[in-house]
């Protein structure tokens, strides 16, 4: 007789790094119709921002970002979530972006580690 | 004829494996990171209805996801016990508006745990029943963690 488990729908990876001095850990869940991805250095979310692919029939999709929670005067996170969602769309999917960083500095060097880590990370979940 | 020794032991073989299915069907699975997160994953059923549970404990917050039959991500909301009385604020982040499911399981959430939490649900208005009912078995599943604050 074959059991078959049914396995949890959403899938998940995590990684722990070192970024600058600081111990970075990031969470990549994949919902059927968003990513999550935690990014956090101070043990809570922090800032949380959702990014989307507009709608429309153009050849070059555009996209919508905002911060729906916390900091909002820093163009840097705004621009992470806008590289993770725009990377996230090549590589085919149509799904939206909800990612939350919780970082002790946002200083550009951070921020692209933290793009290159979650795009090395994400077929893991897809 | 099956002798009885055998009967026995076939009618004990069968309840193991029953136990075990049991057991599977309501897998949780919990992965813990080096670094202090912890992710626990488990389904369960509700009235022909499947809800699937994510907790993610981090050190001063923790995200929960409650899915209704599917996979999808459903409406964002942020509680907190706010100072100086500890009442509980909730907020809606994404697609929200004040009458959803999430907002008032955020809340209560909050109450009952004292917890510091981010909640993605998805399940559908007006469904008083499926709502006290995933919320009782996420506070439930908090509280066997460990992660609740303890009340004062």
């Amino acid at each position: 007789m074959d059991i078959s488990v049914p396995t949890f729908p959403v899938r998940h990876s995590s990684l722990s790094l070192d970024i600058e001095g600081n111990k970075t850990e990031i969470i990549i869940s994949s919902y059927e119709d968003h990513f999550l991805i935690i990014v956090t250095q101070i043990g809570s979310m922090g800032t949380i921002l959702h990014a989307r692919k507009d709608e429309g029939v153009s050849i070059h999709p555009t996209f919508n970002v905002s911060v729906t929670f916390g900091k909002r005067d820093e163009p840097m996170l705004v621009a992470c979530a806008r590289q993770l969602i725009e990377q996230i769309s090549a590589s085919g999917y149509s799904k939206g972006l909800v990612l939350s960083l919780g970082l002790k500095d946002h200083s550009v060097g951070t921020l692209k580690r933290i793009v290159s880590a979650v795009i090395e990370k994400l077929p893991v979940v897809t | 004829m099956v002798p009885n020794d055998l009967k026995e032991a076939i009618s004990n073989g069968v309840e193991t494996s029953t136990q075990s299915i049991n057991q599977l069907t309501m897998e949780e699975q919990t992965s813990q990171d080096d670094g202090g997160v912890q992710i626990t994953c488990f389904s369960e059923v509700s009235n022909e209805v499947t809800l699937h549970f994510q907790i993610i404990r981090l050190q001063k917050q923790i995200y929960a996801w409650i899915g209704c039959n599917s996979a999808k991500f459903g409406y964002l909301y942020a509680a907190a016990p706010t100072r100086p009385s500890n009442t509980v604020s909730v907020t809606s982040l994404i697609g929200g508006a004040s009458d959803n499911t999430g907002s008032g399981v955020a809340r209560r959430l909050v109450l009952k745990t004292g917890l510091n939490i981010i909640l993605a649900c998805d399940i559908p208005k007006n469904s008083p029943m499926l709502e006290a009912d995933a919320e009782k078995r996420l506070v439930q599943k908090l509280i066997s963690l460990g992660y609740t604050k303890p009340k004062m």
